[in-house]
């Protein structure tokens, strides 16, 4: 039994020793969605060091937490997040945490409750993908340069600029976007994508959302939402339907063959970026790059 | 190391050593299914009392969830007794129902309950620092650590205070009835302290884990051990290695804590399960092909013994006679000249003084029928085995 325990001990001693980073000396702030970091990182600049925990391509209500994120979430000054039940048990975590000490942010705060989209089942329920539509991005542009100001009223300057330049480009993109769905009639807005997001988008650019999956991503798509749809799709003669690129993509190809099976012909029209940016090098990995590139794809499949 | 890397080593520890006790006698009582069944058939429990309290660290919950455990044994037991089914396939028909009866809870009021079937069955143990205890105002550690600890001081001084008891009912039910403890008695305490065990380590590592904490470290210290005891002192160990070499293997995967710990424990148990002295599938093989050299060798020097007529003792006869391989019948030749019982003249064998001792000692042995004792035999007269 002894020479059982040296070996088990001996193990436990190679694998936990691993020098640790060390966390830099900068003001921490710990994002979730590929969002709320990229808003982060357009306010903060070099002045913070900005983490995500959620990369590209990572659907936030299914978001499992790793161990790296404990050390993320220790060493953190700050925390971001988006709220409203977005990340599932994550949210619940910042709360309790929220309750200790003000480092816990929702940036669902930032925006009048009363325009958000209500569930039509469970009332108090709002739709948590506020980042679809530009107005509330620039809400949450103008909280989060004010919460930074708070804990560090040293840079408040350079928060405010920065927030200023930003929602300057914000309201270009939003010029942008309307200029291009313009080109599309109004009979053809008609967006199917694989789960509810695009609701915020859709009431600001006057488009018909349908989505096969609730709110939530972790529900599943039945057999007769894929039908009504299906039969919704060809009725209405719609184009092309829409992959996400957080979202896996069958339920959409289960949809497409539901359409031609009854002798209908829709595309797919493209992958969008509903949950989470596209990759960090990528123009797609920024919001602005982001919604462009979505407003375009969308267009063209459509039109 | 942060505090929270500690909180969250010593919350996987706790766990592991509070489901290594209860483990040991479900593995000896050829249990560990049930343990799944549980972890399992709780969840209506859990949820109902949710429902109640809306609080997931009330103690009603637990309470409610053992309540639950304990229906699931008792219905097994029942549906077993019609002897219709085998116990088993009674396990197999009564937790599926309770788990999904606690889905279907779920699911209907979803809205309200952030219960996830997810959350349900693999936990979160990397937030669990971040739950703290607070008695006015000052953090006293995180929720967790309470929950578990309190559960782990209750399961020790049940073990200190019915070891025999417990002991005696796993190994001869009999006789411990006949002693005047009611097996029953220890037997739903057991499975009352394992629901528990389960509800309590449940919010923070999951069912599965759970599952996997009470039954592989178990099942590794019973391949190494015969002796209750050390196989407690085994599991325990193996649990608590497992639980926070499986937070390093996190660590540098930068991977879900449980998931690591559960690939710990499942490696601990293979190596455990290849290379144990005894009971390990490389010594039992080892064993098994020593032995049938040996029967080969011993069957070889009786049938020498036998005959006294050269044709019959030839080398080359072996082949033909006995009907062995080539190779058999030479390693059985070396086997019998390293350990002195041959001499070979002429490729004619013959027994050697010891070889004639050995034989005469065998067929004694043999014509008494006491075979067995030929084994203990070949410790005194073998100095190479097969």
């Amino acid at each position: 039994m002894k020479q059982i325990i040296t070996i088990l001990l001996i193990t436990i001693l190679l694998l936990s020793c691993k020098n640790e980073k060390k966390s830099t000396d900068k003001f921490n702030v710990v994002t979730t969605t590929t969002m709320i970091t990229d808003l982060l990182k357009n306010i903060g600049g070099d002045l913070i060091n900005v983490q995500g925990l959620m990369g590209s391509g990572v659907d936030p209500h299914l978001y499992k937490a790793s161990e790296g994120d404990v050390t993320k979430l220790t060493n953190a000054d700050m925390i971001f997040y988006n709220g409203i039940h977005l990340e599932g048990k994550l949210v619940d975590v910042f709360e309790k945490m929220g309750h200790k000490n003000n480092k816990t942010i929702a940036i669902a705060e930032a925006i009048n409750k009363n325009t958000l989209i209500n569930s039509k089942l469970f009332q108090g329920n709002y739709d948590p993908h506020i980042w679809f539509n530009v107005d509330y991005w620039k809400d949450a542009t103008r909280f989060v340069v004010k919460k930074l100001s708070e804990k560090l009223p040293a840079q408040k300057e350079i928060f405010k600029a920065n927030g200023k330049n930003y929602i300057a480009k914000l309201r270009t993109l939003k010029a942008k976007i309307i200029s291009i769905v313009e080109t599309l009639p109004k009979e053809k807005r008609i967006l199917v994508t694989a789960h509810d997001a695009f609701s915020y988008f859709g009431r600001a650019f006057e488009f018909e959302v349908v989505g096969l999956q609730g709110l939530s991503t972790a529900t599943e798509a039945g057999v007769k939402d894929v039908q009504k749809l299906a039969s919704f799709i060809i009725k209405k003669n719609i184009k092309a339907i829409f992959i996400e690129s957080s979202v896996p993509k069958r339920t959409i190809e289960a949809l497409q063959a539901a359409v031609n099976s009854k002798g209908h012909h829709v595309k797919i029209g493209g992958t969008l970026y509903s949950d989470a940016l596209g990759n960090a090098e990528t123009i797609e990995g920024t919001y602005i790059g982001m919604f462009e590139y979505n407003v375009n794809t969308i267009v063209n499949a459509l039109k | 190391m942060s505090n929270a890397q500690i909180e969250i080593q010593l919350i996987a520890s706790l766990v592991a050593i509070a489901c290594a006790i209860p483990g040991t006698f479900l593995v000896l009582r050829k249990m560990a299914m049930i343990s799944d069944a549980i972890s399992h058939s709780i969840l209506p429990g859990i949820v109902v009392g949710f429902f109640i309290t809306q609080d997931l660290n009330s103690p009603l919950l637990i309470l409610l969830a053992a309540f639950t455990g304990i229906i699931t044994v008792v219905l097994v037991e029942y549906i077993q007794k019609t002897g219709l089914v085998k116990e088993d396939t009674a396990i197999g028909l009564v937790f599926p129902v309770l788990f999904s009866i606690g889905v279907i809870l779920i699911a209907k009021n979803a809205n309200d309950v952030h219960l996830d079937i997810d959350a349900v069955l693999l936990g979160e143990l990397a937030f669990a620092p971040f739950d703290r205890l607070l008695i006015s105002k000052t953090d006293i550690g995180p929720k967790s650590l309470w929950v578990i600890s309190s559960i782990l001081l209750i399961i020790i001084i049940l073990l200190i205070v019915f070891f025999k008891e417990l002991k005696i009912s796993t190994f001869d039910a009999g006789l411990a009835a006949s002693l005047g403890f009611s097996p029953v008695v220890l037997h739903y305490g057991l499975m009352t302290v394992a629901s528990v065990t389960t509800v309590g380590a449940f919010d923070a590592v999951g069912a599965i884990l759970v599952v996997a904490l009470m039954i592989a470290p178990a099942a590794a210290a019973y391949l190494l051990t015969n002796d209750l005891k050390k196989m407690l002192i085994l599991a325990i160990i193996f649990g608590v290695f497992s639980a926070i070499s499986g937070y390093w293997l996190a660590h540098w995967l930068d991977a879900s804590i449980a998931g690591s710990i559960t690939t710990i424990l499942g490696l601990l148990f293979l190596l455990v399960y290849l290379f144990a002295p005894n009971k390990g599938v490389i010594a039992v093989m080892y064993r098994e092909k020593q032995q049938r050299i040996e029967v080969s060798l011993l069957t070889f020097l009786l049938h020498i013994k036998n005959h006294t007529e050269e044709v019959e003792r030839h080398i080359n006869h072996l082949q033909e006679d006995i009907n062995w391989q080539k190779i058999h019948s030479k390693k059985v030749l070396d086997l019998a000249q390293k350990n002195n019982m041959i001499h070979i003249q002429n490729d004619i064998v013959t027994l050697s003084k010891k070889g004639e001792n050995f034989t005469t000692k065998a067929i004694n042995y043999i014509i008494t029928n006491e075979d067995s004792q030929i084994e203990n035999m070949k410790k005194d007269f073998f100095l190479f085995r097969g």
